[in-house]
Order: C-alpha cells, then sequence, then structure tokens
C-alpha cells in the first residue's frame, strides 16, 4: 500500500535535479556554518567563564568488592574526575574506563569500601575544579546478581504482583456478562477511571525518575509526554487498522453469526446492535469490544512492565524490603487491572478461557519480565521510557472505552448517565485506596 | 483476528527499543574495557578493605602525587623552610630583615591530586612563606600587589596602627612596605586583610610568622605546620583539609626523623569556616607553648585543639623507631586529607659523625639568632640557602 502511494507521489510530482539542489541548499549552508563556528578563533563567542562541570549518578550499587557507583557526564563540557568519597570522606577508588569524561560519557566508580547493611550512604564524586557531586542512597543492600536463583526470585516475585492479581480479576467475566446495561456501563467506567489513575500515575513516576536519577540534559520530562503522545497516536492507529482488517476478513461470517446469535441470546445487551448488523460501523462494534480488550492487555502489560522495572530497581537499589503486606498491597492493586481487561467485552461473543488466560499473561507476564530488567540492568532512562509508553498506550485504551461506550450508548450520551460518572470517579478512588497499601 | 500478530510486533519493538538504549548507555563502557590492557590495584593499603585489579584509572589521593608543575606548594620544602629576610644592620645595630610579597589571585593550581582551584597567594604558594626574625629586629615587607583586586597584609603582633594593613588596601599593580619591630617573641601569623575577609582568607593568603626569643630556644629538628582547608565549590564548607597544603601529603610522603632528637614544631591554624582544628600525636606526648609566648610548657599532651588563627609550639622526642600518625582528631578532617606520618629513623650506630655534624650545623640554622647581625654580612642569609640547608641537613644525617 505505502509502495503504491509512492509510486503514485512520484508520477505527480517528479523530483528533478533541480528540485533535490534547492533541498540540499540549505544543508550546505548549516553544514558551513557549523563548520565555521566549531573552527573560529573562538573570539566570536567564547566566554571567559569555564562553563559549570555537572556528574550525574545513574546507580549505585553494593556489593563484595565495595561500592560502584554508575556516573555520567552530563555537564556542558568535558571533564576529568578527580577522586571519590564515601559519606563525604575521601576514599581510594578505581575509575573505568577513564577518570576523563567526554560530555554525555559514562564511567563505574569502584570505590573499595567496607559498608554495612541497611545503612544509609551518600557517594560522591569529585571532579578536577574541585566541584563535588553527590547521591544518597537510603538503604545499602548487596545488589541482586543474575543467578539462577535471583531470577527466579524475581519471577515469583513478577507472577504474585503481575500475573496472579490479573488472574483473579479476569475471573469476574462470568459476573460481568450477567449485568444489565446501566450496571454495565458503570463497569465499563470504573474500567476507564481505573486505567485513568495508572496512566497518570505511570507519568508521575516516570517524571519523579527523571528529576531524581536523570539529569537535565536529557530533556527526560519532555520526552515522557513525547514518548506517551507518540505511543497514544500510534496505538490509535494500530487499533484502527487492526478493526478494519478484521471486519474485512470476517465480513460474512459475523453476519451470519450475529443473526444467528441474535436468536439464541435474547437478553443479551447488544442484541439490537446485533439483529440489525448489516452497515459495516455495526459490525466494527462487534469486534471492537475483543480489540479493545486485548489493547488494555497490552496497555497494562505495558504499564506492569514498568511497575516490574520499578520493583526490581526498589530491590536493586536497597529501597524497598520486600513484605507480604507490600505483595498484598500489589495484588490488591492489580486484581482491578484484570477487571479492566474483561469489562469491554463481557457483552460480546463467549471468550474461550484460553482466550482470557493469554490476555492475562499478556498483562501481567511483563511484570517479571521487568522485575528481572530493572533488578539486573536498571537505567534510568529505559524505564522513564518504559513508563511513558505504558502511560501512552493506557490512555489510548481510555480513549477507546469512552468512544465504545459513546457508540454504544447511542443518543443517550455519554456523560448524560450518572452510572458512568459514579464508575469512573469509583474506579479512580479503588486504585488510590489500594494504591496505599503499596 | 491478528493479535498474535500485534503482541508479537510489540515485543519487538519493545526489544528494539530497550536494547538501543542500553546498548547506547553501555558501549562505552565494554568497548574501553576490552581495549585497555594495563591492570592496576585500588584498595590495598586499609587494612580489611578489598583489594581490586582495575583496567581503569585510580582516584586516590591519599597515595598519588601531584606534578610539581601544578602544585600549589612543595609540602616538604615549606616543613623546614625558614625565611629570615635579607638582612643588614641600621646604624644603631638593630638588625634589619627585608622581606618581599608578592600578592597574586589569578592562578590556577593543583590543590589536591587531580583538583585544581583558583588560590590566591602570596610568593605563589600556599601557604606563604615562613617569616621568620628576633625579637627586636626591625622587619620590612614589601607587598607587591600582582593580582586583580586589592590585597594587603595584616600581621599577628605589636606594631603601630598604620602597619596593620586593615584600613589601607594595596591596588592593583601597587607596593607599600610594612614596617615594624618584631615583638613579643611566639608564633604568629599574617594574612589579607581585605573585604570580603573570608574570601581572601579561604583562597590562600596566609603565612606563618615566627619571632624567636633573644636567648634562642633549645636546639631542635625544626619545622612549621599550617593546618588549612579548601572550599573548592563555594559552599562555605571545605572540600579538603590539610597540613602544610596538600592533602594526605605527609602520608605518602612520611616526615624522616631522629630517634630520640628533640623535635620543634610551630603550628598555627588557619582553617576557614570550621570552628577548630586539632593536632593529634601518635605513641607520644608533647609540650605545648600556646602562642610561643612563653618559654615554660603550659601543657604536656598528646593533643591540641585550636581555633581559627591559633597558634603554638610543640616540643618532643620519639623514644622508638617507626611509622607514627599525626591527624586532627578531628576525624572528618584526618579523613579528607589533614593526616600525615613521621618515620622516626634509629641510626645511632650508622652516622654518628654525620649526626654530629648535623647537629652543630643546625644550630647555627636556628639558635644563632644572637649572631646574625654578624653572620649576615658574610652570609647574606638569603632564604634559599636555608631552606636548601635545613632541608638536606636531617635527611643527610638520617642515611
Amino acid at each position: 500500500m505505502m509502495e503504491r502511494e509512492e509510486s503514485n507521489i512520484a508520477n505527480t510530482y517528479r523530483i528533478s535535479k533541480r528540485t533535490i539542489l534547492f533541498g540540499i541548499v540549505p544543508i550546505i549552508v548549516i553544514g558551513a556554518m557549523i563548520i565555521f563556528l566549531l573552527n573560529s578563533p573562538g573570539i566570536l563567542f567564547q566566554s571567559s567563564v569555564k562553563p559549570l562541570p555537572k556528574i550525574s549518578f545513574e546507580k549505585v550499587e553494593f556489593s563484595d568488592d565495595g561500592i560502584l557507583a554508575f556516573v555520567r557526564n552530563t555537564g556542558p563540557s568535558n571533564t576529568t574526575i578527580a577522586q571519590a568519597d564515601v559519606n563525604d570522606r575521601i576514599h581510594p577508588a578505581a575509575i573505568e574506563p577513564s577518570r576523563m569524561l567526554t560530555r554525555l560519557a559514562d564511567a563505574k566508580v569502584i570505590i573499595p569500601f567496607v559498608w554495612n547493611i541497611g545503612e544509609p550512604y551518600k557517594i560522591g564524586i569529585t571532579t578536577d575544579d574541585g566541584t563535588r557531586f553527590e547521591k544518597t542512597v537510603n538503604s545499602a543492600a548487596p545488589a541482586p546478581r543474575p543467578t539462577v536463583g535471583q531470577a527466579s526470585s524475581f519471577a515469583i516475585i513478577g507472577t504474585y504482583v503481575g500475573i496472579i492479581p490479573v488472574m483473579m480479576g479476569l475471573i469476574w467475566y462470568p459476573f460481568i456478562r450477567r449485568l444489565s446495561p446501566n450496571k454495565y456501563n458503570f463497569f465499563l467506567s470504573l474500567t476507564a477511571g481505573l486505567l485513568v489513575f495508572l496512566g497518570i500515575d505511570a507519568l508521575l513516576e516516570s517524571n519523579e525518575i527523571a528529576v531524581n536519577s536523570l539529569a537535565s540534559v536529557f530533556n527526560a520530562q519532555i520526552l515522557i509526554i513525547m514518548v506517551a503522545i507518540v505511543t497514544l497516536i500510534t496505538l490509535m492507529y494500530v487499533s484502527q487498522r487492526l478493526i478494519q482488517r478484521a471486519s474485512k476478513r470476517s465480513n460474512s461470517e459475523l453476519e451470519y453469526k450475529a443473526r444467528y446469535l441474535s436468536h439464541s441470546e435474547p437478553d443479551s445487551g447488544l442484541s439490537d446492535i446485533r439483529s440489525s448488523s448489516s452497515s459495516s460501523s455495526q459490525q466494527q462494534l462487534l469486534i471492537r469490544p475483543i480489540a479493545i480488550s486485548m489493547m488494555i492487555a497490552i496497555g497494562i502489560g505495558l504499564h506492569n512492565f514498568g511497575e516490574g522495572l520499578a520493583v526490581g530497581a526498589a530491590v536493586l537499589l536497597g529501597e524497598v524490603a520486600l513484605s507480604s503486606f507490600l505483595i498484598l498491597g500489589f495484588t490488591l492493586h492489580n486484581t482491578t487491572e484484570g477487571l479492566a481487561i474483561v469489562a469491554p467485552m463481557a457483552k460480546s461473543r463467549r471468550i474461550p478461557v484460553t482466550k482470557l488466560m493469554i490476555m492475562g499473561l499478556i498483562a501481567g507476564g511483563p511484570t517479571i519480565i521487568g522485575a528481572w530488567i530493572g533488578g539486573f540492568l536498571y537505567s534510568p532512562i529505559a524505564t522513564v521510557i518504559f513508563l511513558s509508553i505504558g502511560a501512552g498506550a493506557i490512555f489510548q485504551v481510555v480513549y477507546s472505552i469512552g468512544s465504545w461506550m459513546y457508540h454504544t450508548n447511542g443518543s443517550r450520551g455519554l456523560l448524560n448517565n450518572h452510572w458512568v460518572i459514579i464508575g469512573f470517579a469509583f474506579g479512580m478512588l479503588i486504585m488510590y485506596l489500594t494504591g496505599l497499601l503499596v | 483476528m491478528s493479535y498474535p500478530r500485534v503482541v508479537v510486533l510489540f515485543s519487538i519493538a519493545i526489544s528494539i527499543i530497550f536494547f538501543a538504549i542500553s546498548t547506547m548507555l553501555y558501549s562505552r563502557s565494554s568497548l574501553s574495557d576490552q581495549n585497555s590492557s594495563k591492570v592496576e590495584t585500588v584498595g590495598g593499603h586499609t587494612p580489611g578493605y578489598p583489594i581490586l585489579k582495575t583496567t581503569g584509572d585510580i582516584l586516590d589521593p591519599t597515595s598519588s602525587v601531584i606534578n610539581p608543575k601544578n602544585a600549589v606548594v612543595d609540602p616538604m620544602k615549606y616543613l623546614r623552610e625558614f625565611n629570615y629576610g635579607r638582612v643588614s644592620t641600621s646604624s644603631n645595630g638593630t638588625v634589619i630583615r627585608d622581606f618581599t610579597l608578592i600578592a597574586s589571585d589569578q592562578q590556577i593550581k593543583e590543590v589536591s591530586p587531580g583538583v585544581f582551584y583558583n588560590v590566591w597567594t602570596f610568593n605563589g604558594t600556599i601557604p606563604g612563606p615562613t617569616i621568620r626574625a628576633t625579637e627586636g629586629d626591625l622587619i620590612r615587607i614589601t607587598l607587591i600587589n600582582h593580582g586583580t583586586k586589592f590585597h594587603s597584609i595584616h600581621f599577628h603582633g605589636i606594631h603601630p596602627s598604620e602597619m596593620d594593613g586593615v584600613f589601607e588596601g594595596i591596588a592593583p599593580g601597587g607596593r607599600f612596605t610594612y614596617e615594624f619591630t618584631a615583638e613579643p617573641f611566639g608564633v604568629f601569623l599574617y594574612h589579607c586583610h581585605m573585604q570580603p575577609l573570608e574570601e581572601h582568607i579561604t583562597h590562600g593568603l596566609y603565612g606563618v610568622y615566627i619571632v624567636d626569643p633573644k636567648q634562642g630556644r633549645p636546639p631542635a629538628d625544626e619545622m612549621v605546620m599550617l593546618m588549612n582547608g579548601y572550599d573548592t565549590d563555594f559552599d562555605t564548607e571545605n572540600n579538603f583539609y590539610t597540613v602544610n597544603g596538600i592533602p594526605f601529603y605527609y602520608m605518602h610522603h612520611p616526615i624522616q626523623i631522629e630517634k630520640n632528637r628533640l623535635i620543634r614544631i610551630y603550628l598555627v591554624n588557619m582553617l576557614e569556616f570550621d570552628p577548630l582544628n586539632n593536632f593529634h600525636l601518635h605513641a607520644n606526648l608533647f609540650n605545648f607553648y600556646k602562642t610561643g609566648t612563653k618559654l615554660i610548657p603550659d601543657e604536656y599532651t598528646d593533643i591540641v585543639t585550636m581555633n581559627q588563627a591559633e597558634r603554638g609550639i610543640l616540643e618532643f622526642s620519639y623514644k622508638y623507631p617507626g611509622k607514627y600518625m599525626f591527624h586532627a582528631h578531628k576525624t572528618e578532617f584526618a579523613e579528607k586529607g589533614w593526616t600525615g606520618l613521621f618515620l622516626v629513623k634509629d641510626d645511632t650506630n650508622k652516622s654518628a659523625n654525620q649526626n654530629l655534624n648535623v647537629t652543630s650545623a643546625r644550630n647555627n640554622i636556628s639558635y644563632s639568632a644572637s649572631n646574625f647581625s654578624n653572620a649576615t654580612n658574610n652570609l647574606g642569609y638569603s632564604a634559599p640557602n636555608f631552606s636548601n640547608a635545613s632541608n638536606i641537613l636531617p635527611t643527610g644525617g638520617l642515611k
């Protein structure tokens, strides 16, 4: 399809050599300008004040070898590391690969040090101009090693925090199927409320990481918004294509099935739509619930991936003592995510259990992968990006649910229904209250 | 329905993004790890600490040496360098000592291995040169201001108001000669007294000023120790603490002294920001003469605590050979540079003759105050000669 479009364009607007020239000239001028500025004697623009250096700590690990600090030169120019300290007391250290850090280059500082489990430490780095940078670790804990034992421990945590709660939420499927339209609307908007909460939560959390662990040079806060918006519109496009293709492929089959089902299930809330499914838009309405549920599962999966990253990183950074209470909190919090998956498709065709299970795994499984990556390869910028993708995905799902409810409610309107408003508010409240446990 | 395809697409997208980011972030270090071949160890000199091998660089101010070209001072030279000035005698027989101090505030020097700081100095070093005279001498110090700011010299001791260096600053490019009689005997200091005072002091405009009693003090291996700090990131907290200008210097360059020989330390505290500083001697006690203005010790102790500008004289000798630490017993200061070592050598059998020479030479240097008027005409007693003599003699004697 893309090829066809391109060839059309090529035929209509033929690109001559002259056109290419006009396109290239500004780039050549910019290039010349850059070369001039970089090679100019420096009288023009060079300030007499040396720019202040900046060193960012991305990760601090504690091991038998001592303390490992991963630092990055996020200042405006190259810099040299002069020394390291622990709790503001100078200690001999090694720095790999080199003490010379070009702009944005990173290094690993290894401080041989006998540290105590559970105590807070401040790790300091001093640059060659005597500026000291510091990172506080609230509680020293041995860094998880990528062993089978540690990996399976993360897998168990991920299962408890991600998979089990989502699966438990899916058990609501039969219950929701039997609800009257109003109550069903209530649960759909409750789902939207849950998801909006999760989306905002992901944005706030990524913002926190961006502020605390990432240097301003990365502009991580704008990155969050960028990634979230791009994810949102990309997923909108993907889901639109998904629905189009599916409706095209199973057009005739569905038409038949819809007629058949309308006779066998007269109490279904959507029976009127199904019985009169002749126009393509109404066919879409039939397929959309499952597509929406799948998108919700993917969105929640991305969210849980971010949650897994956070859990793994918290274990790595010694910020979390994993207790059964904390696991309980996560379980309650995430059970509602299962509800979010089943709600949209409750009134469509009966969904086989295996398909439900697959959706549950898509939504909950990434927690384990996230915990592995967060615990073994923690990178704040990757965490920020994944949390933002999760947020974008979730807002896309909210949009899908909203437009789905708008269509199914027909002339009544969406915000005219008090069940919708109450459900939405209640959804957010549930997340807020269960969130207090985490 | 192509849900699986969507899922696959998504997981591929996720993994591509993640690996792109992680390779972007971590490729540099792994690449460099493979390329470099040198291996060094770190952590060995703290008992019980892990010893690590690294292919990277070592960050260790406790054992690295600064290139003398950049160093703010040579602490070993400073330790035993006493400047007696250009000596002449007035018509009434008073010894006149002329000194020249050049103030500057533009240099960038290495104050700790790898740390460069804008130092403000007298004669290019922190601490400034040690000025020494005998009670009753006429001291003339010409300050030449090569800096970009107003500077002055304020001496502690007794002198007229206009020689106090407080109300008259010397403009950049200007010069002024401070003139006063050295009195009373004791250990003093001098520093710039321009506003903002804290700034002028913390950048390094200070030094030690010693006035010997007319009758002299008993022969000893004499040294100056000035305790200071550097606030290199301007947060009104010191990043480094030192004795004689460079953190940890005497840890890797222990001060060599002789067993049973009397050691005399002129100790001055010039530490800014922190309300106190102290000196603690290991495995020994010392006689302490507060401000050095009396010939009878005030205290027999192993620690003395001082506020800024407080000072005194310490006298002790070591009974047993070996390595002995001396440091601030404010451990924070000790762990940020104010730590050193004495290496006590037992050489009574080996070089008795040399020792004799040392003792006699030392007597000439330190205790011939009353003979200076005679000696100066012949020798000129310029500072470099003295520093050479006092540097060479003790080590020569110890070999």
